[in-house]
């Protein structure tokens, strides 16, 4: 299955586009997208400045509400993934 | 109307002090407060050219609402109040957010403004990505979202 990630913040680092697909094994959560994501920094070779990302986003579903680790993914489904927020 | 709410991309238009005044201009509140903040040259020992404001609109529209309606309903219901906040490259001088707020009395005017303000910077959805002299970048560090005994 495939999940859509919409970029945020410190995020954007991890494509030069708005959204980045993830390949991910049939029936994942959003822990399984924590993995993946932690996975593609090493890869990027973003750790330094990326260090963190995977255990302190938040994610949103397409309704903008927050979803905890449990939460099912649908294939092809849109999530936003919320980096610590700095304020104004 | 007694409020006013907009993410404002810089890149097509700007903050207007001018524009809040004329919008909490009021006969019924004698007081008025205004928070403007502005993109500052220095932080952290590093000599700042501009920053990148990110911003995810829908929800920062729908928690600058609510922020406003709860100050209005814990210091002064009749209070008028406008709130704008860039999104995009924003370079050092330029205004990043301004609060303006008319009420009837100068404390509730003070107030208002302080709690937007304190709300936005812990509540709001937006990043910052600093752009300094020697041509390099960072994103800013900001508190988590997710609940702290999550985080392993």
């Amino acid at each position: 299955m495939e999940v859509k990630l919409k970029l945020y913040g410190s995020s954007k680092m991890l494509s030069d586009k708005e959204t980045l697909n993830i390949e991910l094994p049939n029936n994942s959560n959003i822990e399984t997208l924590r993995d993946a994501l932690s996975k593609i920094i090493s890869k990027k070779y973003l750790k330094n400045s990326l260090q963190n990302l995977s255990k302190t986003a938040a994610f949103f579903s397409e309704e903008d509400e927050v979803v905890n680790d449990s939460y099912k993914l649908k294939n092809k489904e849109l999530i936003s993934i919320i980096p610590p927020i700095g304020g104004g | 109307m007694t409020l006013h709410t907009a993410i404002v991309k810089i890149e097509e238009e700007k903050i207007s002090s001018e524009k809040a005044k004329n919008f909490i201009l009021s006969e019924e509140n004698g007081a008025e407060s205004i928070f403007v903040g502005r993109v500052r040259n220095e932080n952290n020992g590093k000599k700042v050219t501009a920053v990148t404001y990110d911003v995810h609109d829908k929800v920062v529209i729908k928690s600058f609402q609510s922020i406003c309606i709860d100050a209005k309903s814990k210091f002064d219901k009749n209070a008028s109040i406008f709130l704008e906040h860039a999104k995009g490259y924003v370079s050092v001088g330029e205004i990043s957010i301004l609060i303006a707020v008319s009420s009837g009395h100068r404390d509730e005017a003070f107030k208002i403004c302080r709690y937007i303000l304190e709300e936005i910077k812990y509540k709001a959805l937006i990043w910052k990505k600093e752009h300094y002299t020697e041509g390099n970048e960072q994103w800013l560090p900001g508190h988590s979202l997710r609940p702290k005994e999550e985080i392993k």
